[in-house]
């Protein structure tokens, strides 16, 4: 048995097989949700084999091709990327079965081979030890997101997909310059290398800057965040799920790669900008939260802010905020993919998503009322859930780096985000004015919510094994912090 | 000695940039797109004198041939001038509104300033002799079953990222289907005649004939799959434009398994010399040449026909569904 699971290469199979996937279901999209859901679980049964290698043997470096950096592409697999292809895998196994029941069968056939087209861009883009390579798997996500995206149909969604598509195809250009100026200064594209070879020169400063701003656009870090309210909240409920859970992250994993891999060790005015950026993307996010009518923008808003907190990491600088921002990573995946899911649901059961118009949901989807209180809870950071672990590690490290402030802006993003929350909950147990038709929901799409919204507080209980995992291979270098 | 090829380069890189300016400043989209097809003419020309015919041809046949005549078809759908006008109207109304007009395109020319002086400052101060791989992909030549360095580099040493590159490929076609509804313009049942039916006739075989040649020559010379597949492709596009429509028995799973044939035989040598005892992608050295042939020929056949399909812009087989 175990002699199997060291003689598969699992790195391969965590990315061909989605591809795979999607190709069958475009081949024969009558069976589309049959091979879909075989692919999904074949994808995460590679992950789970892929993280015995890893915990067993440590970190993996795998030569595509035989040739090895530089001449050809390296994957590498260490802690790091191993927790992002964990939630991909989980928010998407969840995703796939909640789509099953959302998608009528004419854009079923479109939706399948996009998603798992977009699976397999997420996997070989954690995978990847290579800028270049990066690129083209930045290529490949983005185009799948914006497609998806014009899956809804109407002016709104495809002129929101439009505006999606200018900004990553905007972001993946600066990515591509920055990567040309890195090879022409170093003669590689491997980050391995890149790492010993760069120095702090001023083409090295413009291709990182180049770079970080291409990725920020596509992370959406305030003030770059204009495109992702409506991008998000427009799209299809499953869609909205992995875009907020996982597409807008990958481009953060790779901007905090190459922070921890290739970037010149004093940087320290840049990690403070981006630390400033997260707060105000922090606060505005929440205000504007707020200020919401319709229940998906609300939630995309909420995203912006969410995403305010992982940068909050870049001026603490130590091991202990590198962990909290990735466990708040991991817990807003799954905590908003439930969210975005439950909204789905509302939006199918009374046919809109107006906060004011909720009408006593609670007592006629009260798995779904459920679900986005668990997520809510973990969203603001309540004991015992994901979200408070992350926060209690943020904090932490802003003790601990003498760095205070950081830990204010925290507290306040999490009380503003309590009041949205509980707007909403409050609103469900209204009755509305206008009474409105109701439409049933299939139990697929209630119950894979409401396991996403659990697994988001189970983070909470048990965050022992997704902290130990990130460690392996030392992803974010030795010791106690600088 | 030197002055006429610097006057050469210089009158190339001035209009080239002139170009550019006056494709993006016209207000009329088919000036545009035609200016923007002399711009990629142009560009493949900057190629040659750059010594990258690989890059001049893919430049000359996909940057100036398939997307001016893909912006071209895009041009045809999008309906009467009047509406397009009024479109772009909208369109500014609502950038003012958005962004403030004036002093938000100031700010912009300022940043784009800033941006423009920045990478000025990052090429200038660039080492002149690059550090690149050349040496290393020189050495390894020999190994890598081809004799033409950016095959070997495309197909053996970095053929990950080609497999991955004709995923987006693969993917573009989707995004394209999926949206759908956009009726196909030459209806079928009026037949094209006089020039054009004369041109597809006698040039489609020549086509053909050269996207063979470009395809088995990529191994020792400038070509290979991308190029032969836009050649292709270029026939397929001629086709169309003739009227030519696949039969329906065709339009459906054989087209989509043609479609799909380049990426699902890359994956599967890929897998297949995994299996008998390498990493992914790892040809034995040996069989390397024939492998390579062989993943370039399903390749050139599936970028011809996507290239063929997105110009055709719909689902073939969308009207047997209805």
């Amino acid at each position: 048995m175990s002699v199997l699971i060291f003689s598969i290469h699992w790195q391969v199979m965590v990315v061909l097989l989605p591809l795979a996937g999607a190709i069958a279901c475009f081949l024969w999209p009558r069976r589309g949700v049959m091979l879909a859901l075989v692919c999904a679980l074949g994808t995460t049964l590679s992950v789970a084999g892929l993280s015995w290698l890893v915990v067993v043997e440590g970190a993996q470096r795998y030569t595509v091709g035989g040739w090895g950096a530089p001449l050809g592409i390296d994957l590498y697999v260490d802690g790091l990327s191993l927790l992002m292809l964990i939630v991909t895998s989980v928010v998407g196994v969840a995703i796939s079965v909640y789509a099953n029941g959302y998608f009528e069968r004419s854009r079923a056939r479109a939706f399948w081979p996009l998603w798992l087209f977009l699976w397999g861009a997420l996997n070989a883009l954690f995978l990847s030890a290579d800028i270049f390579n990066l690129y083209i798997t930045l290529e490949l996500l983005g185009l799948a997101a914006v497609t998806l995206v014009a899956l809804a149909k109407g002016a709104q969604p495809l002129s929101s997909a439009m505006r999606y598509l200018l900004v990553t195809l905007l972001g993946s250009l600066l990515f591509l310059l920055g990567v040309a100026l890195l090879y022409h200064s170093s003669g590689s594209v491997d980050i391995a290398i890149l790492a010993e070879r760069l120095s702090a020169s001023p083409v090295v400063w413009i291709a990182l800057g180049l770079m970080v701003v291409g990725l920020l656009l596509k992370t959406a870090l305030f003030p770059l965040h204009f495109w992702l309210p409506q991008a998000h909240a427009s799209a299809p409920a499953p869609v909205s799920a992995l875009l907020s859970a996982l597409v807008v992250k990958a481009s953060f994993y790779i901007l905090i790669r190459l922070w921890l891999e290739i970037f010149p060790p004093n940087n320290f005015v840049l990690g403070q900008l981006l630390g400033l950026l997260g707060a105000a993307a922090l606060l505005w996010g929440n205000l504007q939260a707020l200020r919401q009518t319709r229940l998906k923008m609300l939630i995309a808003y909420s995203t912006v802010a969410q995403l305010g907190y992982l940068f909050l990491a870049f001026p603490l600088a130590n091991i202990i905020g590198w962990t909290g921002a990735l466990y708040m990573l991991l817990s807003h995946a799954i905590a908003k993919a439930a969210m975005f899911m439950a909204a789905g649901n509302i939006l199918r059961f009374g046919g809109h998503d107006s906060i004011a118009d909720l009408d006593r949901i609670v007592q006629r989807l009260p798995l779904t009322v459920t679900t986005f209180a668990l997520a809510g809870v973990s969203i603001m950071g309540l004991p015992p859930s994901g979200g408070f672990v992350a926060k209690w590690l943020l904090l932490e490290a802003a003790i601990r780096s003498a760095q205070w402030w950081w830990g204010v802006v925290l507290v306040l993003g999490g009380l503003l985000s309590a009041v949205w929350i509980f707007k909403v909950v409050g609103y469900a147990f209204t009755p509305s004015p206008v009474p409105h038709e109701v439409r049933a929901v299939p139990a697929s799409m209630e119950w894979s919510a409401l396991a996403l919204a659990l697994t988001a507080i189970a983070l909470g209980l048990f965050s022992s094994w997704p902290l130990a995992l990130m460690m392996v291979g030392l992803p974010f270098g030795e010791g106690g912090g600088s | 000695m030197t002055l006429l090829p610097l006057i050469f380069d210089g009158v190339l890189g001035f209009t080239l940039l002139w170009l550019a300016w006056q494709l993006l400043g016209s207000p009329d989209l088919f000036r545009a797109i035609v200016l923007f097809i002399a711009f990629g003419l142009l560009m493949a020309l900057i190629w040659v004198r750059l010594d990258a015919p690989d890059v001049a041809l893919a430049e000359a046949a996909i940057g100036a041939g398939l997307t001016g005549a893909l912006l071209l078809a895009a041009l045809a759908r999008l309906g009467p001038p009047s509406e397009t006008a009024s479109l772009d109207n909208q369109g500014d109304r609502a950038s003012v509104a958005e962004g403030g007009g004036l002093p938000f395109r100031r700010w912009l020319v300022a940043l784009h300033l800033v941006l423009a002086c920045g990478l000025g400052y990052a090429v200038m101060s660039l080492p002149s002799a690059a550090p690149g791989l050349s040496d290393a992909v020189a050495n390894s030549l020999a190994l890598s079953g081809v004799s033409n360095p950016v095959t070997a580099v495309l197909l053996n040493f970095r053929a990950y990222d080609t497999l991955l590159e004709m995923g987006v490929l693969l993917l573009a076609l989707l995004a394209v289907w999926s949206l759908g509804s956009t009726p196909d313009a030459p209806p079928d049942d009026q037949p094209v005649g006089g020039v054009l039916a004369l041109l597809a006739r006698l040039l489609t075989p020549l086509l053909l004939l050269v996207a063979g040649y470009l395809l088995w020559v990529g191994g020792r010379a400038p070509g290979g799959a991308f190029q032969a597949g836009s050649v292709l492709g270029a026939a397929g596009v001629l086709l169309v434009l003739a009227g030519w429509r696949l039969g329906r028995r065709f339009a459906q799973l054989p087209l989509r398994i043609m479609l799909v044939a380049g990426l699902v035989l890359f994956m599967a040598v890929g897998l297949f010399v995994m299996l008998v005892g390498g990493d992914f992608l790892t040809y034995p050295h040996a069989s390397a040449g024939g492998l390579i042939l062989l993943i370039e020929a399903a390749a050139t056949l599936s970028i011809g026909m996507i290239l063929a399909a997105l110009f055709l812009g719909i689902r073939p087989d969308s009207r047997a569904d209805q």
